[in-house]
């Protein structure tokens, strides 16, 4: 190994809000039990990659007993589906997984009424998994499809359903400050390793460990992206990433000034999911979007430090930083000696 | 226009066409074919969302000028797949979930497909060269080179194509599955449909005519020229607005274009819409503008100065100041025995996702305004439009267009008003793209901030006393800095229980470019603080990083920062299970990394050296290890 790397690991803790900050926050739903075993959820969902169409459909296959392919998502329109709100504040799979749920719920009761009466059995004995219906202790069972199609010839019902979710966030006292933001917090830890070239002041993020609470896991490889890439996005910021202007004008203007990470730049992540489910939500889920990114920036500042002992305290740690800072202790500890 | 002729092959068909001579390839597949499988990510070769083969080479058309690509064969991801039947590595991207947003991944896709057919037995670090010259800014590509990897292993026979397939139906439960994501095929195979890849009949193309200077009033504005090119069908400025001309996330304080004044380079002043993205050039090219310079600031803690004024009406610069107290410093402080005061910035930094903005809006036959665009928050864009376009809600209609990344850049409507006022004008269908240029230069960024921080502790590692503040440059308008400074606020003194906080958040206006929602929105800044004078501390009182967290960290039932009761506090489990995950091994942070003995684990990746793989690693795999 080349003299001038030096390697060194460092760790930060994190914490973050669920939902709207301050603020009530809420969400809408509707759910129809359809044809063929299938359903239909409409929403005013933004999917922006997080994979919350995904999310949404485990909900609803898992509340209306139906297989998750077989749910249709509908688009947001302001138009033509419920209000959900934003994309954004980590709230997706908190307020619209949690509004789906409660809509699921809503539509499968309505079937259930229907189909207790077609066997003559109590509600509660009744429960659907994956396209199959059945009532606990008797021999009563049938698909789906045929119980829709019970439901709607036979009794003249159509299972649709609405539900809301609220997150009872209250504004903060203006002097100070006191209040109660949100209804459910997670908490996060992650651990960096480096290598600082102290030749060229470059540094290479090796690995990262990141541990995160995220109440109810509902999609783990979907949580483990949505943390690598936070990861990676905060590695950015981190070492390379720098909006610059000069006098209002923006000298990075483009991709070749504005240094993004790309394949080569990035650490291998090892993720580990901490479920403390929320207690107060039909799912107990809470959520990663934000969270993710929270404690890379410091983790790595903090490896950086242990590798060759300078603090970058201004983001961001770029090789010309490095360099200077290295050469500041440098300077220092001479003048020390020679003293 | 100039036109030119081209004879060339597109996925297996032969085509001889007519085209516009300074179309680059990819506006031919694009515009002329309908093949919006390539995106245009930044039009300047460097992002790779534009990849194709020709010849069988994989090229940036976006680099290509089209008259190049005739005599040539051309693949597209059109020719790799369809949804119902996936290449094996599109399959290995559907199986693995490297597709989030999506824009990026049809470029991924041809990437990957030219590693593999460039050598089949690529390793991880080959692959990871290859694809050197397409950026994701989801994934963080941990999930693309699984997929990459999975598919190499089918193609070679070393694994059963069924690996493909695999996964494994959850019995009781679909909470906690690994349930492939949905929109998957739509996004591997380039079929999904992002704004930019929509057309409608007699569409109108628009451009917008931004301003030069920081800080400037507008002496006048002269549209006479630009209106007489051929193709322009309506021009508009704030003059449009039929209602209440401004929006914003937290405070509505902006014109939808720029009314007397403006505030910061990429300002937009007016926008033209026109029957060619050509004309509509030229059109903005020809609006003469006479500025008068006003002082301009660009210096958060000038601004507080309020000498010069962004907004005079608001007679200060401050957006907002938010404010947390609890227990009393100076009690606190006196309690410590180590009290540590440093200071800490982070820079402005771009959103960067791939898709660069882009919308489509529409008058409807029943005279409803509809705008199709990739926002994050639609519900609260179509009540900002319904006030400046002065329509009841039920006339105003959003429909989300898939969001090609977004990370808080998305929820700004700052183009939308701009499509509605040349729909409503013309009553034709508007389409916008920015260019990635336009898109970096006019859209909020993450807010840059410097935070002073004042830290008392005792000799055990208690923390005494805890003093923030921090200022944020919220550049020309609020956008989302008043809920930037209140999460900062809240969260910043990190998940630990401290009896004596004072903390003070403030943003403030200048004449840069506006900072706005980003992923961990104000929370990143201020507990990178935090977490940096925390290992600060440790250092000091001789004790591991880990254990000063443990010793300070928030239980079930203690009172948060803003006095709120936790129910539930998993920081201590958290803490624990990150230690043992990452094998670390306890110690104080003092630069002890030379002797640390947890290094250079099986979880790292191989340390990078450019072109190590040419030549023969010298110390790439086996000097560190």
């Amino acid at each position: 190994m080349s003299l001038t790397k030096k390697r060194g690991r460092g760790m930060a803790a994190s914490w973050y809000g669920i939902s709207r900050t301050a603020a009530m926050d809420q969400a809408g739903a509707w759910a129809e039990i359809d044809d063929g075993g299938t359903a239909k959820v409409v929403t005013g969902v933004t999917e922006i990659g997080e994979g919350i169409l995904t999310v949404l459909a485990q909900v609803a296959a898992e509340e209306l007993g139906v297989k998750p392919e077989l749910v249709h998502i509908g688009d947001n329109d302001t138009s033509r589906s419920p209000e959900a709100a934003h994309a954004g504040a980590t709230r997706q799979t908190y307020m619209i997984g949690n509004a789906v749920a409660m809509a699921c719920r809503d539509s499968k009761d309505k079937l259930f009424n229907e189909i207790a009466k077609e066997w003559n059995v109590e509600k509660e004995t009744l429960q659907a998994h994956d396209g199959e219906i059945w009532a606990n202790g008797t021999n009563y069972k049938m698909p789906m499809s045929e119980a829709i199609h019970i439901c709607k010839k036979k009794y003249g019902v159509i299972p649709v359903g609405s539900g809301n979710y609220t997150s009872h966030n209250t504004p903060l006292d203006p002097v100070d400050g006191s209040g109660s933001p949100w209804q459910a917090y997670v908490f996060g830890g992650q651990v960096a390793e480096v290598e600082v070239d102290t030749a060229t002041g470059e540094v290479q993020i090796l690995g990262i460990w990141a541990c995160h609470d995220v109440g109810k896991a509902i999609n783990p490889k979907g949580i483990e992206g949505q943390i690598e890439g936070g990861v990676v996005q905060a590695v950015g910021q981190a070492l390379m990433e720098d909006y610059q202007q000069v006098e209002g004008h923006t000298t990075t203007g483009s991709f070749a000034k504005y240094i993004l990470p790309t394949s080569l730049d990035v650490p291998k992540v090892t993720t580990k999911i901490v479920e403390d489910l929320d207690p107060l939500s039909p799912l107990g889920a809470k959520g990663i979007g934000e969270p993710a990114m929270v404690p890379t920036c410091p983790a790595i500042m903090n490896a950086i430090y242990d590798a060759v002992g300078v603090r970058i305290q201004s983001l961001p740690a770029t090789p010309e930083k490095i360099l200077r800072a290295l050469d500041e202790k440098k300077r220092k500890s001479n003048g020390m000696a020679i003293n | 226009m100039h036109k030119l002729t081209i004879n060339l092959e597109v996925n297996g068909r032969k085509i001889n066409k007519e085209v516009n001579s300074h179309y680059r390839l990819l506006d031919f597949l694009r515009e002329d074919l309908d093949l919006t499988g390539s995106k245009e990510g930044c039009g300047a070769g460097e992002c790779g969302t534009c990849s194709v083969f020709v010849d069988g080479k994989l090229v940036k058309s976006c680099l290509m000028p089209v008259a190049k690509a005739s005599g040539k064969k051309i693949e597209t991801v059109e020719h790799q797949g369809t949804p119902d039947n996936l290449s094996t590595l599109q399959k290995a991207f559907f199986l693995t979930g490297a597709s989030q947003c999506g824009f990026c991944i049809p470029g991924m896709v041809m990437a990957a497909t030219s590693t593999l057919r460039n050598n089949p037995k690529a390793d991880i670090e080959e692959i990871k060269e290859e694809m050197g010259g397409n950026i994701c800014r989801c994934t963080g590509y941990q999930k693309i080179f699984d997929a990459v990897e999975l598919a190499r292993d089918v193609i070679s026979g070393k694994l059963d194509p069924k690996a493909l397939e695999e996964y494994s139906k959850p019995e009781a439960s679909y909470l906690g599955a690994n349930v492939k994501r949905i929109d998957a095929p739509g996004k591997v195979t380039g079929r999904l449909k992002y704004a930019a890849d929509m057309k409608m009949p007699n569409m109108l193309h628009m451009q917008v005519f931004r301003s030069s200077r920081p800080h400037a009033k507008i002496k006048k504005l002269d549209l006479s020229k630009a209106k007489a090119v051929s193709g322009v069908e309506a021009i508009v400025t704030c003059d449009d607005v039929p209602g209440i001309d401004n929006f914003g996330v937290f405070i509505e304080d902006q014109p939808v274009l720029a009314k007397e004044r403006v505030r910061y380079v990429g300002e937009a002043i007016a926008a033209v819409a026109a029957d060619t993205l050509e004309a509509a050039k030229e059109a903005v090219s020809k609006i003469e503008i006479e500025y008068e310079d006003l002082p301009a600031l660009y210096d958060p803690e000038e601004a507080l100065k309020d000498e010069i004024l962004i907004h005079e009406h608001y007679k200060t610069n401050l957006v907002k100041h938010i404010p947390i107290r609890k227990g009393n410093v100076e009690e606190g402080f006196a309690k410590a025995d180590l009290i540590v005061e440093e200071k800490f910035a982070t820079q402005p930094v771009e959103h960067a996702y791939l898709e660069p903005m882009a919308g489509l809006s529409y008058v409807d036959s029943d005279g409803t305004l509809v705008i199709v665009s990739p926002s994050q928050n639609i519900t609260h864009h179509r009540h900002m439009m319904s006030k400046i376009m002065d329509l009841p809600i039920n006339k105003v209609r959003f429909i989300m267009s898939p969001v090609g990344g977004g990370f808080g850049g998305k929820e700004d409507m700052i183009y939308q008003g701009m499509l509605a006022l040349c729909a409503m004008k013309t009553r034709l269908p508007v389409r916008y793209v920015m260019t990635r240029e336009e898109d970096i230069t006019s859209t909020a960024k993450r807010h840059p901030s410097r935070t002073n921080y004042k830290i008392g502790i005792t000799k055990d590692g208690k923390i005494t006393a805890v003093q923030i503040k921090m200022l944020a440059d919220g550049g020309a308008y609020g956008c989302s800095t008043e809920g930037v400074m209140r999460k900062a606020a809240i969260l910043g003194a990190g998940p630990y229980k401290i009896d004596n906080l004072q903390m003070d958040t403030f943003g403030v206006y200048t004449n840069n470019t506006p900072s706005g929602a980003f992923r961990s929105f104000g929370a990143l800044q201020t507990e990178f603080a935090t977490e940096s004078i925390l290992d600060i501390c440790a250092e000091k009182l001789n004790m591991d990083p880990f254990e000063l967290r443990r010793k300070n960290m928030f239980v079930a039932g203690d009172l948060t920062h803003t006095k709120q009761e936790l129910n539930s506090a998993s920081i201590g489990t958290v803490l624990n299970e990150l230690e043992s995950l990452a094998s670390w091994e306890k110690g104080t942070p003092n630069s002890r990394g030379a002797s640390r003995k947890d290094l250079n684990g099986k979880d790292n990746r191989d340390s990078c050296f450019l072109g190590a793989r040419l030549n023969e690693k010298p110390e790439a795999s086996g000097g560190v290890k």
